[in-house]
């Protein structure tokens, strides 16, 4: 009896810890989230994401240099004219934060805001 | 006839020279310092919201470097500026008492609206509230005139 159902069993085991694996992967992964920003203004201009798990925020200029700086969750990232720069952070507390350009851009450089929606 | 032509010479002469552009007056000058800090600049409460440390007076100074070295100076006393004298009223130098003693909340007031008719622009969607109150943490801690050295706009 032992010895019919221990291959089974295993074989159970080991499919089962098999289909954990993806989901682990997919739960460590970072979500990551693309942004153009362009004069005066990031796309898209809010994004929601969950509290603890960590992200990738990809920045994309479209024209002269930008950054985003999120002061009350420490994220700042400045891409050059034309480039792409990124930077990972994974957001400790629930709320609604708002980012601004880091990077003078010109007369309309006050109003580009970006909002990070942080939710549990 | 001859009457009318002296009223109109007359006339012409008080335009012309109120459109001469001499430096105020001592009078005219504690005047308008005094109805600025009284009555016109607002927002006398208002507290600054950022924390008073080096990490946010380096924000200021960056933020002040994007364009108010134009005028001001790399130091905030017109250090390298050709102008500031030139020009009527001339440039303060905004580590003087008449600038010094506005609140930090009347300081983010000219900061946002700018003075008119001075030259003194606002900045209010040029640049960020975040950054335009950490330009008034920079002003609380000026540093000492010249050290900054001339803009660079001015060098080449």
């Amino acid at each position: 009896m032992k010895s019919k159902f221990g291959p089974l069993v295993l074989s159970a085991a080991i499919l089962t810890a098999a289909s954990y694996v993806p989901t682990i992967r997919s739960q460590d992964a970072p979500q990551r989230i693309e942004i153009t920003a362009k004069r005066f203004a990031f796309s898209p201009g809010e994004v929601t994401v969950k509290v603890g798990q960590p992200v990738v925020l990809v920045l994309k200029s479209a024209d002269v240099g930008h950054g985003i700086r999120i002061r009350d969750i420490g994220v700042d990232v400045k891409a050059k004219a034309g480039q792409t720069a990124e930077v990972k952070f994974t957001p400790s507390k629930v709320g609604d934060f708002v980012g601004h350009c880091s990077v003078f851009c010109g007369s309309g450089h006050g109003s580009m805001t970006f909002v990070l929606h942080v939710v549990s | 006839m001859r009457l009318f032509r002296a009223i109109a010479a007359l006339l012409v002469l008080l335009v012309l020279a109120a459109c001469k552009a001499n430096p105020p007056g001592k009078l005219e000058t504690s005047t308008v310092n005094f109805a600025k800090h009284r009555f016109f600049v607002g927002n006398k409460k208002q507290k600054n919201p950022l924390p008073d440390t080096a990490a946010t007076l380096a924000d200021g100074k960056e933020a002040f470097s994007h364009y108010c070295v134009a005028c001001h100076g790399m130091d905030g006393q017109n250090t390298g500026v050709p102008f500031a004298d030139h020009i009527s009223p001339p440039i303060p130098s905004l580590a003087a008492n008449d600038v010094q003693s506005y609140t930090d909340g009347q300081l983010k007031w000219i900061l946002d609206n700018g003075i008119w008719p001075s030259g003194m622009p606002g900045s209010k969607g040029t640049l960020s509230d975040d950054e335009l109150w950490s330009i008034v943490v920079y002003l609380r801690h000026l540093p000492p005139a010249g050290s900054q050295g001339v803009p660079d706009m001015y060098t080449h």
